[in-house]
């Protein structure tokens, strides 16, 4: 055992201590593991990863609204029929019936609308299902109904003292954006069904093709680089216009070469379109050469008749 | 193999799979056919490789983000805990919850002091130093409280006592168990609304205990015979739903050898689990208070009744579930 401790009889090297290890092992986990962005990588039992988006606070409590109104429809809903039957069969004395009831199914909102429908329906409040968002455990597996049951007790707490002010500041300090009753009981929110496009759906519109006839050398782009250039269009990277042009720049020149193609100069009918495009040349020639090469194969593949909802959100 | 070919090859059955999971989402799982599971764990297992494969061949953002969509559905379909039972549950109640809550008589015992100690000390200055207790709890609420004790409580016509005792019982519900679930959950703010709410508690109900009991029969009689059923379960069940909130509030202050989110994932769900039970002990307390409680009945069969609820929450709480330890 002594030759495995760091402590060796006979010491050659200075022991710099933990924050030289520490250092060491920081820039190593950080980056790989921390991401500064809302996607979770889960690792599945065959060895996969796939991301998951997190649900910001906005469209969260946009759902949290929608199922408050569902609550007070459907405790407004009870209260009529409860009383219409009640009065009809005893007189006055049903709506005291109708009070008792009316307060019971109030409780059973308050406490018990959440878990319901987020045990039973594998984490989705009617609310939830219309902004496409889920209720999973942190490790991707759908939740249980005590795990459904406690995020939504803990809510009563993450609502103090004003709307949301607790669940807000919880959620600054997660990875996750979790509230306590997510922290808790190991839940997070996630948005699924993302839109699933073509390879290069929306992002070419209104960009012309190249044209064989422009390029003197082999007219193809490898796969790879086609993925390269939708990473720096892809929707969740926030990048600045001219930023992803400084990056794209290298990138086009060398597709250029490979294709052998020339920008064209001004045209002397109306010169000032040229110019006007020379701010973001390169960003424009990767998208040409998106719309020229990336083939649209992922339209229909989600056809209509699948029944998967939110393929339009 | 080129990208084209590759999805030419896989497309029908990324399409299968979406149609499948089209189809099992909006079917309850006990009625998924055996065709249907193996045939959904077929494609899911290839739709990890082929996400794999795209993933490390970079065949684009696109189509990775797809398969990536198709893969978490998957898993959130193969992948689930085990479905609630109604006979667990039952189970839990008869067996669990007692169990549980032994193992955390810790908590509870300073639940119960944090509850008990003020009702009595409060129900010993009402009787000693009335004057006292009026200026703490003002003499208006103990004349009220006195006032509803000494007229005739039981006597209401009977015709409409099943409907006001229909709203009561309502209002015993959401009250109550709302009190005992807030002070459960207040106890994740380091546990102190929970202690503010078991200390309050103690206080009026026992400033009003004592106020009525110093106001000598009929009003102590009726007020005595009133509380004695539904109390077991309903006294018994705020200082457990007070425990439930302090094992909250343990977790986050004493996380032992676990880091605090853990250990506040690990007392999470027990405390949950005693905060639910102590739910379903005021839901038969609500019961009993609406509908036996103010039975025009004599006193005498009141009491009977009532020692046998709290004999009975006594030995449920206290014996059930042992013999289950010991095998």
């Amino acid at each position: 055992m002594g030759f495995s401790s760091s402590k060796s009889p006979f010491p050659l090297f200075l022991d710099l201590g933990p924050l030289y290890r520490c250092c060491g092992s920081t820039a190593m986990t950080s980056a790989a593991t921390k991401q500064v962005d809302t996607r979770v990588v889960v690792e599945t039992p065959e060895g996969v990863d796939f991301t998951f988006q997190i649900a910001g606070p906005g469209i969260r409590m946009s759902a949290w609204a929608l199922d408050m109104l569902i609550k007070a429809l459907i405790v407004g809903f009870v209260a009529a029929i409860v009383s219409i039957v009640t009065t009809l069969l005893e007189g006055t004395s049903g709506l005291q019936i109708t009070g008792g009831l009316v307060l019971i199914v109030s409780f059973l909102m308050d406490w018990f609308y959440g878990s319901f429908f987020e045990g039973f329906r594998s984490g989705q409040t009617p609310g939830k299902t219309y902004y496409n968002l889920r209720v999973v455990r942190s490790n991707g597996t759908p939740v249980d109904l005590l795990s459904a049951t406690g995020r939504n007790f803990l809510r009563f707490v993450d609502l103090l003292p004003g709307p949301w002010t607790v669940a807000l500041l919880c959620m600054i300090f997660t990875r996750r954006l979790q509230r306590l009753g997510d922290l808790c009981f190991d839940t997070m929110v996630i948005q699924e069904a993302r839109a699933p496009g073509g390879r290069a759906a929306g992002l070419t519109k209104g960009i012309e093709p190249l044209l064989r006839s422009e390029c003197t050398r082999r007219f193809s782009v490898p796969d790879r680089t086609l993925a390269i250039i939708e990473r720096l269009f892809a929707a969740d990277r926030i990048i600045s216009d001219a930023r992803r042009e400084e990056l794209a720049k290298p990138l086009s020149l060398s597709i250029r070469r490979r294709i052998g193609w020339q920008p064209a100069g001004p045209d002397p009918a109306n010169p000032y379109k040229f110019y006007q495009n020379q701010a973001d040349q390169h960003t424009r020639f990767l998208k040409q050469v998106l719309k020229t090469f990336a083939v649209d194969d992922m339209v229909g593949i989600r056809s209509a008749d699948a029944g998967t909802k939110g393929a339009n959100a | 193999m080129n990208r084209e070919r590759f999805i030419r090859s896989r497309r029908a059955d990324w399409q299968q799979f979406e149609l499948l999971l089209g189809r099992l989402k909006s079917t309850s799982d006990s009625r998924w056919t055996g065709h249907d599971v193996s045939e959904l764990s077929r494609l899911y297992r290839s739709l990890c490789y082929d996400l794999s494969l795209v993933q490390s061949r970079e065949w684009g953002t696109r189509l990775e983000a797809y398969l990536n969509d198709l893969v978490a559905q998957g898993h959130n379909c193969l992948y689930r805990s085990p479905p609630a039972s109604a006979v667990r549950a039952l189970d839990f109640i008869i067996y669990g919850f007692p169990k549980l809550l032994r193992s955390r008589r810790q908590e509870f015992a300073i639940s119960a002091a944090l509850f008990v100690i003020p009702l009595v000390i409060c129900i010993v200055v009402a009787i000693v130093r009335p004057d006292l207790a009026a200026t703490v709890a003002g003499e208006e609420q103990l004349r009220a409280v006195v006032d509803v004790y000494s007229g005739d409580v039981f006597g209401q016509a009977a015709g409409t006592y099943g409907s006001q005792r229909t709203y009561m019982f309502g209002y015993y519900v959401s009250n109550n168990t709302g009190i005992a679930f807030r002070a459960y959950t207040f106890g994740i703010l380091a546990g102190i609304g929970t202690c503010l709410i078991l200390l309050s508690n103690g206080i009026t109900i026992g400033m009003s205990t004592g106020a009525v009991l110093s106001a000598g029969p009929p009003a102590s009689i009726n007020y005595t015979s009133f509380v004695v059923t539904h109390g077991a379960p309903e006294l018994t069940a705020i200082v457990v739903a007070g425990a439930a909130g302090l094992v909250l509030a343990k977790g986050i202050f004493i996380p032992g050898s676990r880091s605090r989110l853990a250990s506040l994932r690990h007392h999470g769900r027990e405390s949950l689990q005693l905060a639910l039970g102590a739910g379903v002990m005021l839901f038969f307390a609500a019961v009993l208070e609406g509908y036996f409680s103010p039975l025009p009945i004599h006193p005498a069969w009141k009491y009977t009744a009532g020692s046998l609820a709290w004999l009975f929450v006594g030995l449920w709480l206290g014996m059930s579930g042992r013999e289950r330890a010991a095998a």
